[in-house]
């Protein structure tokens, strides 16, 4: 009841300056914005460190990593840890936690903002800390008298309780800061889902985009805490002489690797979930049908979540655990492949009879949906302990989980670009360019990763920068394959610049035509006010179940 | 007057306080702004953690390493549980409105425990609605030299719905109707 001529929103009239609109900000829009804009940057970085190890992998013998002409194993490594721990931790999950997520969740559950808007931007700087310590862990001193760390992102003791310079302690803090905003993050996401949904919208009735940030932000409060846990360790066993991963002073390094995993897995899952609900809310668009099967599409992804906590140690059966834990692991991982199936046939049979449209997002959500299917079908062949026992650590794994996580979340990611971009900007990309990205990415990655399960069941391993002949034909056809997903990259880089500047300005807020199921972003000017829904949506704006049945 | 806001509605006697009328009045609303989670739900919800979490120190019980995760999960279920709370609270906000014959009463309880109070003879009090640059269906009401807003965290149906149970019960009122 403040004095109407006090009004609290009278101040929302001025329009921030840049500084304080870009480096204060507490809108939940412009901090999504602002999570993919420095996820697609350090993106960059990350797919420069893969061109670059496709171009030393392309023909056997070391051509290019050399220190005074000797080959450096150092530098390779240094460049595969650089490459994973962007990837995990600063690219794929800022981008579709931190920057859809924040951008779409509230305004489809139609939230005015994020419970906590100073927290947001308190989890947006930590991760720009955190992916500054990573950058800079590559650059301080660390091993082998050069720079950086050659550990791999999972840093497993005690390679990296060994590992010399700061490097490593480097890149612990900055898995440490990238852990703190996820946390953060995640509280604010779980607290704004459970307690500002629009009145009657109950849990049965929130859109699956907004429900798929839900199960990922608890899967995160529930795995980094634990990341937290086990690298803090590594750092005093590391500096303060503690023996946690030590077995001369009774620790165990087999402990860490437990630890990690247990974060490790639920986190493959915290990366492509938010995807799910991307792909799902596309694949309904462009087939101009409701989702088929909802509910069961929403106890799907609470399922893969739950599940992805109880079956860590398939990523280390060749540690020497008993047959009976080994058993245990290979079918409870096995499980997963029911929910996950739920939701592939899902969406098939959402397109089932609709009036499918390929325009770009659409060809990217196909794209995902195949990708995924390949790399989780390679999952069952892995799942297994005694097939593993060949295949641990061999290019095989490597062609699986690029399959179905980094490309998966990759493509999952570029629909949903394609998909919001006119809501986000106003401006609408080239259709042609949209397409002539898909085909060349689609192209690339395939031919970059479906010879390395042949280089796997060869027995090419993997983490190394060299290789006998015998395995060249596969490795250089990966290769020509990684070089046009690059340049589709870069390509990529050119439309987005295209589109803010020159692109065909879209006012229509549905500019994807009458959906089906419209969610609330739909009804919102493109780009959205500053501030929306400060109002309560009714239910008739999104609740269009009536008009279904 | 608690908001020394000058006199009310009966000027000239030492005015009794309105916020104590013990007579039943003709009308009371009470508004309060959306909040989605039950007591329930964030109790399944802070249970279901607390579970999740428990899960990896159930494993390591006994070791050292245990106390190497204990500060950071019990850090999670506290900063979830935290929020919660203090979102929960920032919701705990009440307007009260009273009406009687010759006396409006407006109590905003504010979740920081600040009181804010109007009041003033129904017959001079003019309800309006209008649509601000910002605000759909912006609801105030104006008497006693002061105009204030009502409702602002509700949604624009339901501050039009306000309005018109508000101007119904005030024209009832003035035609002698209650």
């Amino acid at each position: 009841m403040a004095d109407a001529a006090a009004h609290s929103h009278a101040d929302h009239h001025d329009e921030p300056g840049f500084f304080t609109r870009w480096f204060m900000s507490t809108n939940h829009k412009d901090i999504g914005i602002l999570y993919i804009v420095v996820s697609a940057t350090l993106g960059l970085v990350a797919v420069a460190f893969s061109m670059f190890m496709r171009l030393e992998l392309m023909h056997p013998g070391v051509q290019f990593l050399t220190v005074d002409g000797e080959a450096n194993g150092h530098l390779w490594n240094v460049l595969i840890t650089g490459h994973g721990i962007l990837m995990m931790f600063f690219v794929v999950i800022p981008a579709l936690f931190g920057g859809f997520g924040n951008y779409f969740m509230p305004l489809m559950i139609g939230a005015p903002d994020m419970a906590f808007p100073r927290l947001n931007n308190l989890s947006f700087w930590l991760f720009v800390a955190g992916a500054t310590m990573a950058i800079l862990s590559i650059l301080v001193p660390g091993g082998d008298g050069l720079t950086g760390s050659g550990v791999g992102w999972v840093l497993y003791a005690p390679l990296s309780t060994t590992e010399s310079g700061m490097s490593m302690d480097f890149a612990i803090f900055a898995v440490h800061l990238s852990g703190a905003s996820s946390i953060l993050g995640a509280i604010n996401m779980i607290t704004t889902f459970m307690n500002m949904r629009a009145p009657g919208m109950t849990l049965h009735k929130v859109p699956l985009f907004a429900w798929s940030i839900m199960v990922t932000a608890f899967m995160i409060l529930l795995a980094l805490p634990v990341l937290a846990g086990a690298v803090t360790m590594l750092l005093t066993d590391r500096n303060f002489g503690t023996t946690f991963f030590d077995p001369s002073g009774g620790g165990d390094p087999i402990l860490y690797q437990h630890l990690l995993w247990f974060f490790g897995h639920p986190e493959v899952y915290i990366v492509i979930v938010p995807g799910f609900g991307i792909i799902s809310h596309v694949v309904s668009t462009f087939s101009r049908k409701p989702i088929f099967g909802y509910l069961p599409m929403v106890y799907a992804m609470i399922a893969i979540g739950a599940i992805g906590f109880v079956v860590w140690a398939h990523h280390m059966y060749t540690v020497g655990m008993s047959i009976t834990q080994q058993s245990y692991f290979m079918l409870a991982t096995m499980v997963i492949a029911v929910p996950t199936g739920v939701k592939i046939f899902s969406w098939i049979a959402t397109m089932w009879g609709g009036s499918v449209e390929f325009k770009t997002p659409m060809l990217w959500a196909l794209g995902f949906l195949f990708l995924f299917t390949i790399g989780g079908v390679t999952g069952i062949v892995l799942s297994q302990a005694a097939i593993d026992r060949t295949y641990h650590d061999t290019y095989y794994v490597v062609a699986h989980f690029h399959y179905v996580m980094s490309i998966g979340a990759a493509f999952a990611i570029f629909a949903g670009v394609y998909y919001w971009i006119g809501k986000m900007s106003g401006r609408q990309y080239p259709e042609w360019a949209g397409k002539l990205h898909f085909w060349m990415m689609f192209v690339g990655v395939n031919v970059t990763f479906f010879p390395q399960h042949f280089l796997g069941r060869q027995g090419m391993p993997r983490r190394y920068m060299d290789y006998p002949v015998q395995f060249s034909l596969w490795n250089e056809v990966s290769s020509y394959g990684a070089f046009l997903s690059g340049l589709s990259f870069l390509f990529f880089f050119w439309i987005v610049f295209y589109t803010l500047r020159y692109g065909q300005r879209v006012t229509e807020p549905a500019y994807w035509g009458p959906q089906p199921d419209p969610t609330l972003e739909w009804t919102l000017s493109n780009p959205p006010p500053a501030h929306t829904f400060e109002t309560l949506p009714t239910p008739d704006m999104w609740d269009h179940s009536g008009a279904r049945h | 007057m608690p908001d020394g806001s000058g006199s009310g509605a009966g000027a000239g006697a030492p005015a009794p306080d309105p916020f104590r009328r013990a007579d039943p009045p003709i009308l009371t609303l009470t508004l309060w702004p959306n909040r989605s989670l039950t007591r329930a739900g964030g109790t399944w919800l802070m249970a279901l953690l607390a579970a999740g979490l428990a899960a990896p120190l159930v494993a390591l019980a006994g070791s050292r390493a245990a106390w190497g995760l204990l500060p950071f999960l019990v850090a999670a279920l506290a900063a979830l549980y935290l929020a919660l709370r203090r979102n929960q609270r920032d919701g705990r906000l009440r307007e009260e409105l009273k009406l009687w014959h010759d006396l409006i009463t407006v109590e905003r309880r504010e979740p920081q425990g600040r009181v804010r109070r109007w009041h003033a003879n129904p017959f001079w009090v003019q309800v309006r609605i209008r649509d601000d640059a910002r605000i759909e269906r912006y609801l105030t009401l104006q008497g006693n030299g002061r105009e204030i807003e009502l409702g602002a965290f509700l949604s624009p149906w339901e501050r039009e719905s306000l309005y018109r149970d508000l101007r119904a019960a005030l024209a009832r009122l003035r035609s002698g109707l209650d």
